[in-house]
Order: C-alpha cells, then sequence, then structure tokens
C-alpha cells in the first residue's frame, strides 16, 4: 500500500517527533529565558519536581503491574491524594504539639490504608483501577478536609525546615535523597523476583498466570507500592510548603498524569516505565519553569502546555500504531 | 443616592489624579519586574494582576508575570522562578504562609519584595485596602440588617492563615461582641480557596438543611465575597431568601448580584483591586527613586449597603451601569 511505501523514514520521524519537540522548545527557552541554562534554575527544576517524580514512580509501578490500557489497565489516581492527606496528618498533628515519629507513624498507617483498599476494590472486588481510584482520590480529600478543616497549616518542624533548606554541597538535600529513593525504587522493579513478576503481569497477565503468578496478589503490591509514594511525597509536600495548604492535590494529579505518560513517550516501546516517569516529572517541571521565566503571558501557558502534551501523546499513539 | 454615587465619583477621580501626578517623573526603564499572582480566575486577582503589570509597562519596565492558578503552593514555588530569572524587583500578589521563605530567600539574594494584601517582614511595603475599616463596616452593616440579634453562620477558612482575613474576621467578632444578642453558629464553615462559589453553594444548602427555617438570620463570608456567589444561590435555590448574606471585596459580579430585586445579599465593602496593583508598581518605582516607603500603603475602600449603594458603586467604581 501507498502508505507504507516508505515506513522507515516516517516511522522513524513519528518515533523521535516528542523528543524533537522538547529539544526544540528547551533549546527555545534557554535562548529566550534569562539564566535558563545556569546551575541555579537546574537545581530549581529538580527541587520543585521532587513530590511530582516521586509519586509518578508509585503510578509507574501500578502501570507496570497492571498494564497501560489507560481504561482497563493499572493507574492509580489517588496516590496525590494520599500524599496530601499524609501531609495534613502529619501537619495537625505537629500544630497540635505531638510528636514527630507519631505524626509519621499515623500518616504512613493511612496511606497503607487507602493503598490496601485500593487493593481489595481492585482485585478482590474486581472494579476497574480508574473508577476506583478516582473515588478514592475524591474519598482521601474529603478525609484530608476533615483532618485540617480545609485549612491552611503552617510547619515549623526542623527535620521539614531541613528538607526545604538543608544543603549537602551546594545541592538542595531532597535531590539527592529523591535520587536515593529513585536508584531503590529502580532496583525494587528491574532487579527483585517481585518487581520482575509485577513487570511480567502488566505484560501478559494469561501469560504470567498461566506460569503461576499470584496476579492478584502482584497487583495488590503495586498499589501499596504506591500508596507508599504517596506517604514518601508527603514530606516533600510538606517542604515546599512549609505547611500544608488545601488544594495542593489538584495540581499534583494534574502533573502526575502528564508526567507520567509523557515519560512513555521517551521509552523504546512507548511504554510508562519508571525512568521515563521520572524524566517526564523533570520535563514537566523544566518546560513550565521555562516558559514562567521567559514571561509568557499567563493567561495563554495553559493553552501551550495542554497542546503540547497533547502532541506528544499524539504522536506517541501513531507511533504505536504504525506498530501493531 | 445620586449625591452620594458622585462624591464616590469624585473620590474615584481624585485619587486616580493623584496616581497619574504621582506618576510624573518615576521610571522603571531598563528594570525586569516580577509580577507574581496565585490565580486569574477571579476578578480581584486579576484586576490586581493587571494593574500592577500595566503600570509597569507603562513606567518603562518589563513585566515577568507568573501565576499561581488558584493553588498556593505554585504560587510561592513561583517567586523561586523569579529568583532565578534574576528580576530586579518582584510584586507578590495574596499567598498564604508558604511564601514568607521564598520573600526571605529573595531578599537575601538583594531583590527587593513589594506585597499586595500580605504583610510580610520581608517585604519593602505592602499594599492593601484598609482592612480595618473593611472588618468594622461588615460588622456593622450585618448587625442592623438583623436588627442586632439573630444566628450567623461564617465562612472563615482563612483567619488564621492570611494576615489580612486575620484582620477582616477579627474586627467583625469584635464589633459583635457588643450585639449579645448575635450568636456565631459553631463550628464555623471553611470554603475552599479554589472553586469557592460552588464549594460554598453546597456548604450552604448542606447547612440550610440543618437548620429549618427561622433559625438562621445570617451568612456572612469572612474575608472575601467570591463564596456568597453560591451562597445566594443556594438560598435563592431553597427559596431561604430571608437570610441575609454580607461579604467583603465587592467586585463587579456580587455587585450585580446585590443590585438586584430582593436580593439577600445586603452590605459589602468594595476594594480597588486595579488601583492597588498599580499603587503597589508605583511602590516599586518610588523605591528606585531612592524614597523611603512606610511599611503599609492604603487604598481607599467603598461600603456598600444595599441595593441602592451597590448600583452606585458599580458605575463609581468605573464597572458600567446597574440602573
Amino acid at each position: 500500500m501507498a502508505e507504507h511505501g516508505s515506513p522507515g523514514r516516517l516511522s522513524r520521524l513519528v518515533d523521535t517527533a516528542p523528543l524533537l519537540i522538547f529539544a526544540l522548545l528547551l533549546a527555545y527557552i534557554a535562548f529566550e529565558a534569562h539564566n535558563f541554562f545556569s546551575l541555579l534554575s537546574f537545581k530549581l527544576i529538580l527541587n520543585q519536581s521532587l513530590p511530582v517524580v516521586i509519586i509518578c514512580m508509585g503510578l509507574a509501578f501500578v502501570v507496570m503491574a497492571g498494564g497501560d490500557d489507560v481504561v482497563s489497565g493499572g493507574i492509580d489516581l489517588s496516590i496525590p491524594a494520599t500524599a496530601v492527606l499524609c501531609a495534613g496528618i502529619i501537619a495537625q498533628w505537629l500544630a497540635t504539639n505531638g510528636s514527630l515519629p507519631v505524626a509519621v507513624a499515623l500518616a504512613a498507617g493511612a496511606a497503607l490504608l487507602v493503598g490496601a483498599i485500593n487493593a481489595l476494590l481492585v482485585t478482590r472486588i474486581g472494579m476497574t483501577p480508574l473508577l476506583t481510584t478516582l473515588s478514592m482520590f475524591v474519598a482521601v480529600v474529603g478525609v484530608n478536609n476533615v483532618v485540617t478543616s480545609s485549612r491552611r497549616i503552617n510547619v515549623s518542624d526542623p527535620v521539614i525546615l531541613w528538607l526545604r533548606d538543608g544543603q549537602i554541597a551546594g545541592v538542595p538535600v531532597g535531590i539527592p535523597i529523591v535520587a536515593l529513593i529513585a536508584l531503590s525504587f529502580y532496583h525494587l522493579a528491574h532487579r527483585t523476583r517481585i518487581g520482575l513478576n509485577m513487570q511480567a503481569v502488566g505484560g501478559s497477565r494469561d501469560a504470567a498466570e498461566t506460569s503461576g503468578l499470584d496476579v492478584k496478589k502482584l497487583q495488590s503490591a503495586s498499589f501499596i507500592l504506591a500508596a507508599t509514594t504517596g506517604f514518601i511525597a508527603s514530606f516533600f509536600v510538606l517542604a515546599r510548603g512549609s505547611g500544608s495548604s488545601p488544594g495542593v492535590e489538584n495540581n499534583l494529579m494534574l502533573e502526575m498524569v502528564l508526567a507520567t505518560f509523557l515519560g512513555a513517550a521517551f521509552s523504546g516501546r512507548r511504554v510508562v516505565t519508571l525512568w521515563g516517569a521520572v524524566l517526564g516529572a523533570v520535563l514537566v517541571a523544566a518546560i513550565s519553569i521555562g516558559f514562567k521565566s521567559m514571561g509568557v503571558n499567563v493567561f495563554w501557558t495553559g493553552l501551550i502546555k495542554g497542546s503540547l502534551i497533547l502532541a506528544v501523546v499524539a504522536f506517541g499513539a501513531l507511533a504505536q500504531r504504525g506498530r501493531r | 443616592m445620586t449625591f452620594k454615587s458622585s462624591i464616590l465619583g469624585l473620590a474615584v477621580v481624585a485619587l486616580s489624579t493623584m496616581t497619574a501626578q504621582a506618576d510624573e517623573g518615576l521610571s522603571l526603564e531598563g528594570k525586569r519586574i516580577g509580577v507574581a499572582v496565585v490565580g486569574t480566575q477571579h476578578f480581584w486577582d486579576r484586576e490586581a494582576f493587571n494593574g500592577a503589570t500595566s503600570t509597569v509597562e507603562k513606567l518603562g519596565g518589563e513585566v515577568v508575570p507568573v501565576d499561581g492558578g488558584r493553588d498556593n503552593q505554585v504560587h510561592a514555588d513561583n517567586h523561586d522562578v523569579l529568583l532565578t530569572s534574576g528580576v530586579d524587583a518582584v510584586i507578590s500578589i495574596l499567598g498564604d504562609g508558604a511564601v514568607e521563605p521564598k520573600f526571605e530567600a529573595l531578599k537575601s539574594a538583594g531583590i527587593p519584595v513589594f506585597t499586595v494584601d500580605h504583610p510580610s517582614p520581608h517585604a519593602v511595603n505592602n499594599t492593601t485596602s484598609d482592612n480595618y475599616y473593611m472588618g468594622t463596616t461588615i460588622g456593622r452593616y450585618m448587625a442592623d440588617a438583623i436588627g442586632g440579634e439573630g444566628k450567623v453562620a461564617v465562612f472563615n477558612a482563612f483567619e488564621n492563615a492570611l494576615r489580612i482575613c486575620g484582620i477582616r474576621t477579627g474586627l467583625w467578632k469584635y464589633v459583635l461582641q457588643d450585639y449579645p444578642g448575635i450568636e456565631i453558629i459553631q463550628p464555623e464553615l471553611a470554603e475552599e480557596f479554589a472553586n469557592a462559589p460552588e464549594d460554598a453553594r453546597k456548604q450552604t444548602l448542606d447547612l440550610l438543611s440543618q437548620y429549618p427555617e427561622g433559625t438562621i438570620d445570617a451568612i456572612h463570608v469572612g474575608c472575601w465575597d467570591q463564596p456568597a456567589i453560591g451562597v445566594v444561590q443556594a438560598l435563592e435555590e431553597t427559596g431561604r431568601t430571608d437570610i441575609i448574606v454580607t461579604a467583603l471585596d465587592g467586585g463587579p459580579d456580587t455587585l450585580e448580584i446585590m443590585a438586584e430585586d430582593g436580593s439577600p445579599f445586603v452590605a459589602n465593602v468594595a476594594q480597588q483591586p486595579n488601583l492597588i496593583g498599580s499603587t503597589a508598581a508605583m511602590n516599586v518605582a518610588r523605591h528606585f527613586a531612592g524614597e523611603t516607603l512606610l511599611p503599609q500603603t492604603y487604598v481607599d475602600v467603598v461600603p456598600v449597603n444595599g441595593a441602592e449603594e451597590a448600583k452606585a458603586a458599580y458605575s463609581s467604581l468605573g464597572y458600567g451601569s446597574l440602573e
């Protein structure tokens, strides 16, 4: 057929289009924005992307174990709400003169509960992850509103302030900490049996079942892991905001979904991967900081960002269709 | 009313003339001024932002605008972007406690911070409405509207989070101390910062089902008036427009509601957000011209008591005509 006449060049172009769009855009921003290509701005991009990087890895685990079909596959939209709930619990506990260790234990308990309920609803009751975790998002935000009375709570605990202001050799402490977390998650996903089995389940559920893997258990583990990333991210949410502010979950949710699926466009097989998610989160932060430092009209940035994501994801879909 | 509205008109004209006069000799030529606003969805935020950016441009400066999208966290983070991009000064509009460490960082990097509606020890100057007058005036108007006694529900999410709200709601409560017949329903309600009208509508419907007819006399929004839009909707949906509504800010959207026949929304205090933003920008220029600024610059407010005054304020503040 005519359209398959020169598949090589066309499909290669479609394949590299997202990368090209981003490279061109970054080059343009670097040219236009003040101080964009500087160490200071690089540190800022990494630092601002930390909470999103962490929850993106959680989402990546769920997608890896559940398959990458957005409707029927694995997805966990409740992670940002879990992060905000944990932050709310810690802030509220500290505000009533409680100690940090107890606050942390309470938050961890809450996160595990959210993960366990998600796992139960999806693997035992058989609900679709998309609807389950979206409802969970709403419910968890509701719980957080009860915990914090929908009010802002300032936090001045030294550990949280250290996460906010601390530096190691001029690098904000959050960056190496999250890098270590990312490395251990990478190890978990690619170097341990449970991680590899999880990926096997996501790759082909039937094949995994036939080969005797406990599919439900592995998918449940991915939801627990996702909730754990929400718990970890809550410390960075608190540090970033010097406390807990209501409403933070919405932007986190948007950025998490964008970054994770944008990240898929950078993987060879167009699938959600840990590194893709991390890279996606950093790129979303870079582009949005770039636009801001360029002084782009604030009334336009939403449209520009949205179109960009659509373009990249559309090229991703095209490339995948070409392969099938 | 015509007399009052012409006085108001004169006052506004006088203020703008003063601004124009002060304008002479001031310049921001060659300066890059960061303008950080918490959101642009609401009239107040958008107008303060427009006032600041247009004045910076008028004075020859370059604007680096950043918008928090009505998310206090994003708003705070945006200050880091301004710090990195090396602006000469920052005008920061609203924001909660999350911005304080950012102001501190800007200050220690030698970038002066000028706030709007956010008093801060790290800012050179804060331009704001006379919040003390707003709080006491709305307290008196509300007390009068319910005959000095009754039960009042209050939306009060920000009294402890934002200083301006602490002043406004605190002084509203201070006035009510002299009305022992007025009882504030506990617990107080907490409105959302984003999606405030819809959230307040739902919360009001819940409240009304808890308090049957005749058991609640007023609903007050302690620090702004976007939630009041939803409150009025809920009262109209349930036919409970005997309950009066009071709030603060008085943008065109809420003045329009107040001006409707038989509106339950009876009192407000209107601010001049555009002039506030513009004054903050002038203060930046004054600072660079070597003037010493007072910690706070107050911009006049317009008390609005009843539908007729709402119409008068609407036209005197330049929003058009509601006649």
